[in-house]
């Protein structure tokens, strides 16, 4: 009885070792999400078992950030995201340029944190021009919040949890050696694509149909 | 009455310019096509969409045309490449590679003068577009224009090596 328990691990363990070898030969994968360190879960969307990843290196005060999330990165959300084919990865890279790109990304990381990255994200690049002006991130954040979840997002981004998360995206900006925003990194079939700028929807959904093959 | 030298300045200045020019074609239209520094290789259909990313950037051209240029510039590159160094019909070949050299320089000025923050795409390397990609692809853009004029003047002449000597 134990010989046959015996005989019966050692063929599954067999069959579980011939097909992790053969696992990427058939296309089958545990997903690139794996690959990629240091993701905070609450700054991505979309299945970490994607065959693609993207990682969006963005300060919410760039212009071209803006158009990047407004007229492609939505699109890509809606059809590629929510379908399972890409798994979405949000990176903070404020600049020291822009006055007010760390205090929102600090609100954006606590929003992400009660589960309102996305409408916090669109408020955010929405009324850039207002904010960049006054100052008022706090306000813009409001706007689209529950008084609660707004005092969870205030606590957080007083407690400087946020920070240390925004500086490993920095840190993590300076490994691929991104020096400019929006930056965009995508990962599939253990490749690294790194590609600065913004992208227009029709061409980058060529692109992602051919990694996703 | 003296002949030429088969490489007299014009005629060296025609064979440095096939040589890099040829050299820097080949090399750009292979590293687009086949992505080089990536371990392992990606297939070519990802290679060209990942360049057309690059070509989309610029915004010059609307998607079919990105496309369009994305999928045939790297093998006209190389072609091009070739035959600037195989120097068959040489005029011909200059005239085009000057053309081509030209309409980079002028999509890289736009681009840097306009403060784009865009990667140059030129060698399928993430190089941003930066005032040093402007003076190098400046400077090809000359030795292309100056080796076109040469290979023109050098035309009218009889060939050093065909040329009857009289005594």
């Amino acid at each position: 009885m134990h010989r046959l328990r015996r005989v019966d691990s050692f063929v599954l363990s067999g069959l579980v070792a011939l097909a992790l070898l053969f696992a990427p030969a058939f296309g089958v994968s545990a997903g690139q999400s794996a690959a990629v360190p240091d993701i905070d879960p609450h700054a991505a969307v979309g299945s970490k078992n994607a065959p693609i990843v993207m990682e969006v290196f963005s300060d919410f005060q760039c212009p071209a950030c803006k158009t990047l999330f407004v007229t492609t990165n939505r699109q890509v959300m809606d059809n590629y995201v929510s379908t399972g084919k890409v798994y979405l990865i949000h990176r903070d890279f404020p600049l020291p340029m822009h006055a007010h790109s760390q205090v929102a990304a600090q609100y954006s990381r606590a929003a992400a944190h009660v589960g309102k990255l996305e409408p916090v994200e669109q408020a955010l690049f929405d009324n850039q021009e207002k904010w960049e002006q006054n100052g008022d991130v706090d306000g813009t954040v409001a706007a689209v919040l529950t008084p609660a979840e707004m005092t969870k997002v205030r606590a957080l981004v007083k407690s400087g949890t946020p920070n240390a998360l925004i500086q490993k995206d920095l840190a993590l900006g300076k490994f691929y050696n991104v020096n400019q925003t929006p930056t965009t990194v995508f990962h599939a079939k253990g490749q690294t694509f790194p590609y600065s700028g913004v992208m227009s929807y029709e061409i980058l959904r060529n692109f992602l149909d051919q990694l996703g093959k | 009455m003296m002949q030429s030298s088969p490489l007299n300045f014009r005629r060296t200045i025609i064979w440095i310019g096939r040589l890099v020019l040829g050299g820097i074609f080949i090399y750009a239209g292979y590293a687009k096509i086949f992505l080089p520094i990536m371990h392992p290789r990606p297939p070519v259909g990802v290679a060209l969409a990942f360049f057309a990313l690059q070509v989309g950037s610029y915004q010059i051209l609307p998607p079919w045309g990105v496309n369009f240029v994305a999928h045939t510039l790297p093998f006209a590159e190389v072609a091009l490449g070739l035959l600037l160094i195989i120097g068959w019909r040489l005029r011909i070949w200059a005239v085009l590679s000057t053309l081509l050299i030209l309409g980079f320089f002028a999509a890289v000025i736009r681009s840097y003068a306009a403060g784009m923050q865009i990667n140059c795409g030129c060698f399928a390397t993430p190089e941003p577009l930066t005032i040093a990609t402007v003076l190098r692809d400046g400077a090809l853009a000359a030795l292309a224009v100056v080796m076109t004029v040469f290979t023109f003047i050098e035309a009218r002449k009889p060939h050093p090596w065909s040329a009857t000597q009289s005594t």
